[in-house]
Order: structure tokens, then C-alpha cells, then sequence
């Protein structure tokens, strides 16, 4: 499985920050990718929409996410917003804005 | 009377809870038991719901502004902060009310300070009375989300995270973050400006305008003496840079290993065409923000009085659509400075001279 994960807006653009996150389940430990794959399946992943959800008229600053995820033969893009109201879907998003921190901070947690 | 208390706030009839006058419950709030209190700043939050729901209908009427109705309410802050306890359910649960004192949560504590101050800037200065000048609730919830970097207004309340502790503080920590919120509730109600592109980057910088003005009124400075930061004190130690923006010098607020570099522009020679970011709206507000610093510092003294005013008014000006881009903004702040200080007035000039600096030629 892989997945690339973006992250753009909030209440300043940072350049380092908004940098697409690769991620390969195979690098990650066995725990990690174990748990990776439970939350894409929790959140139903390839079931959700294109566009999860939309900012509402006249809000601001806030953050917006682009997920692909290739498993196998399937590959599925979804856009979302903040907030999250789907807490499974929460719970990937959560982990994958963990990886992008190691990643950025060298600390991948990769083998 | 706890036991009279607990029949009126506990029965199954829900309809019982707003025979209640605000005076009561205020006290409630402030001396009931634990479980009388929680349920006392419930009701109070739900009834400011209903006077919000009230005040969007009257927005919305063909009526004239500022009529009876607002006189009622003028001057009177309706705040409430809810907490998420981390997680991103919104609104979450009420935790101070308007008058009550402050607790130990610091957060709290400065996002009901913030709106206080956002509040006393549009009233004391410019007499709007809140968001919709209708006396809205000013509604905002803190600890949301996990380690949440960011602030945002989601279209009707201000929400702050705490920050991860190793990029970022907590949002609050910064009171111009809290005015630049609030400030987009005042721009959506007046001007509706797209959020993308150059009206975007508009939106975004009229907010920073603002937010920053909220602050140099809080410590009572003058243009000059103003450092312009957006966000001063957000960076934790571990980040090199002083704020998330510089209204002085757009581009040098942070340059960093891992956040990266200030991608901000002070002018239209360095606009940034990206679809990003909703098409660069935090980037090219630097110019924008830019021309504003430029102008206020030429006009002199407190800038949230003349240079403020005009950039309030041009807000508020019927010809001011949600398509336009920074030429017509600027057009019309130059129309607004001479409307209110008088054509061919330093203060007119300022203007268009803040906006020829930055490459913006008003003719």
C-alpha cells in the first residue's frame, strides 16, 4: 500500500509543511503497516467520496488535506477539509499528519 | 434552593430551562453546585444560539442598519468559549461565559480576552456592533483537535488548537490571531470577498489589518512604534523565525529548516501565481498588508484611527464586490481616504502612495 498525503491553507501557507508526504506501508514496521491498513479499512477509505466535504461559505484559514491511496490494483483520491467529523476518518488523518512529522524531522521511523 | 434548582434544571421538560432570566443564571453560573453550573452555561449557550439565529435573520432583511433592534443591544459583548477537549467535535462544551470570571486555563482565558479586545476595536473605534453589526455572539472554541496546528473560522465561530509544542504554541497565545478570526466574520458579512486568489489574498489581508490593529491598540502603539508581526510568540524555540507574517517586511518572518521560508511578497513584481493555498491567499496578502503598513506609518500616529478607518469604510463600501482584486481594493481606499479626510489631503495621498510602493498605481 502506498499513500501520498498534502496538506495545504491553514492560517499561514509553510512551504515545508505543505510539501506532499510519500508513504510505503512496506518501509514501516510491522506494527505501523498492521495499523495503517486497520484504519484504512475503518474509515472505509475507497468507499468515500472524491470531495469528502466543503468549506462553508465565508470560512477561512482553514486546513485542507489530499489523500491517494494505492492498494493492489485500487487507487483512490479523496479531498477533505477541517473539520473532520468522521472520527474513523479522523484517526487515518491523525496518523498520517504523524508520519509527515517524522518524516520532516528525519525521525521517518522507517527501516 | 439546590433542590429547587435541580427540579428546574433536571426535569424532563427541556422547555422549563429558558423561563430562567440570564440575571439567574449568571449567578447560578457563578455559585450553583458543579452540576447546576454546567447546566446553567448550557442553557445561557443555547440561548445565545437562539439570539444568533435571530440576529442572521435580521441581517438578512431589507432593513436599514443600526436600527431599533441594535440600539438594544449596542456595546454589548455576548461571548462565550466552548472547549473540544481535543477532539474536533465543535462546539463542545461551554467553559466561560460572557462576565463570568476568569478560570485557570490559560487558553480560555485568552481567546475570552481577545474577543473582548477584537470587540472594544469595532465598537470603540469604528461603532460596529460585533460581526454583523447586529450584536451577534461572539462564539469561539479552544483545545480543539490533537496537537492541532492551526486557527480557523469555520463560517460562524473562531476555533484554536493547542499546537504540537515542537513547531507551534497554542493559537491563542498570539491576540492579533484572534482579531484576524473574528475579522473574517466582519469581512464575510460585508463584503463577501472569494476566498481565492486576489480576492482571497483581500480577505486575508484585511484580517491581518485587523487583527493587527487589535493588538497595537492593547499596547496603545503608534504606527511607528508597532513591530506588525502576525502570530509574534506561536513559534516554539525550535522554529527560526519571529512570526508567521511580518506587515512590515513581508518575507522575513520565519526561514527555516523544516517549516521553510516566509513565502510572502511585498510586491506586485514578486506575485506569487499558484493555485496552492486557495491560490496563494496567505502569500499575496503580503502585499496588500504591505501597502496598509506603508500608508498608516505615512499618515502617522495610532494607525487603527485614520488609516483603520478608511480601510473599515472602503469594508463597508456598497461599490466593494467579492470579485474585486487588489487594483479596485485599492481604487476604492483611495476614494474612502478622500471621502473621509478630504481630496488631496496627506491622508489621500498616503494611500496611493502606500499602494504605488508596492506596485499598485491608483490613477
Amino acid at each position: 500500500m502506498r499513500i501520498e498525503f498534502k496538506m495545504e491553507g491553514g492560517f499561514a501557507h509553510f512551504p515545508g509543511l505543505s510539501k506532499p508526504v510519500r508513504i510505503d506501508a512496506d518501509q514501516l514496521s510491522r506494527e505501523e503497516s498492521a495499523q495503517l491498513e486497520q484504519l484504512v479499512q475503518k474509515a472505509r477509505f475507497f468507499d468515500l467520496p472524491g470531495k469528502v466535504n466543503v468549506a462553508r461559505k465565508g470560512a477561512a484559514d482553514y486546513y485542507q488535506y489530499t489523500i491517494t491511496i494505492q492498494m493492489g490494483k485500487q487507487s483512490h483520491t479523496i479531498k477533505l477539509v477541517d473539520p473532520v467529523e468522521d472520527t474513523n476518518l479522523n484517526e487515518l488523518l491523525l496518523f498520517l499528519k504523524k508520519k509527515s512529522k517524522e518524516t520532516r524531522s528525519g525521525r521517518s521511523g522507517q527501516r | 434552593m439546590n433542590k429547587e434548582l435541580n427540579r428546574v434544571f433536571f426535569s424532563p421538560s427541556r422547555a422549563v430551562r429558558h423561563i430562567l432570566p440570564p440575571h439567574i443564571l449568571r449567578s447560578i453560573a457563578e455559585k450553583g453546585t458543579s452540576r447546576q453550573r454546567a447546566r446553567a452555561l448550557q442553557t445561557m449557550a443555547m440561548d445565545n444560539t437562539f439570539r444568533a439565529i435571530r440576529a442572521g435573520a435580521q441581517a438578512k432583511a431589507p432593513l436599514p442598519r443600526k436600527g431599533v433592534r441594535a440600539l438594544a443591544l449596542e456595546g454589548q459583548k455576548q461571548r462565550t468559549i466552548f472547549d473540544a477537549h481535543n477532539t474536533q467535535t465543535l462546539p463542545g462544551d461551554v467553559v466561560r461565559i460572557e462576565g463570568s470570571q476568569p478560570g485557570s486555563d490559560l487558553a480560555v482565558n485568552e481567546a475570552y480576552d481577545g474577543l473582548g479586545a477584537t470587540y472594544d476595536l469595532f465598537w470603540d473605534i469604528y461603532e460596529r456592533n460585533s460581526i454583523d453589526d447586529e450584536g451577534m455572539p461572539l462564539n469561539a472554541t479552544v483545545h480543539f483537535g490533537n496537537e492541532y496546528n492551526n486557527a480557523f473560522w469555520n463560517g460562524e465561530r473562531m476555533v484554536f488548537g493547542d499546537g504540537d509544542g515542537e513547531l507551534f504554541n497554542r493559537f491563542t497565545i498570539s491576540i492579533d490571531v484572534i482579531g484576524h478570526e473574528l475579522a473574517h466574520g466582519v469581512t464575510e458579512d460585508e463584503a463577501g470577498l472569494v476566498y481565492f486568489f486576489q480576492p482571497g489574498a483581500l480577505n486575508e489581508s484585511i484580517s491581518d489589518v485587523f487583527g493587527s490593529l487589535v493588538r497595537q491598540r492593547v499596547l496603545n502603539q503608534t504606527a511607528t512604534q508597532a513591530d506588525w508581526l502576525i502570530g509574534a510568540g506561536l513559534f516554539t524555540q525550535n522554529v527560526h523565525g519571529v512570526a508567521l507574517r511580518s506587515m512590515k517586511a513581508p518575507g522575513t518572518a520565519y526561514d527555516d529548516p523544516v517549516i521553510g521560508k516566509d513565502p510572502q511578497p511585498a510586491h506586485m513584481k514578486n506575485f506569487k501565481y499558484t493555485f496552492e493555498d486557495n491560490g496563494g491567499v496567505h502569500i499575496n496578502s503580503g502585499i496588500p498588508n504591505h501597502a496598509f503598513y506603508l500608508a498608516a506609518t505615512q499618515i502617522g500616529g495610532y494607525a487603527w484611527q485614520k488609516a483603520g478607518h478608511i480601510w473599515y469604510e472602503t469594508l463597508r463600501d456598497s461599490k466593494l464586490r467579492p470579485n474585486f482584486g487588489f487594483l479596485r481594493f485599492a481604487r476604492l481606499t483611495v476614494a474612502n481616504a478622500a471621502r473621509l479626510y478630504g481630496a488631496g489631503q496627506s491622508e489621500e495621498q498616503a494611500v496611493r502612495d502606500g499602494w504605488a510602493k508596492v506596485g499598485i498605481k491608483v490613477t
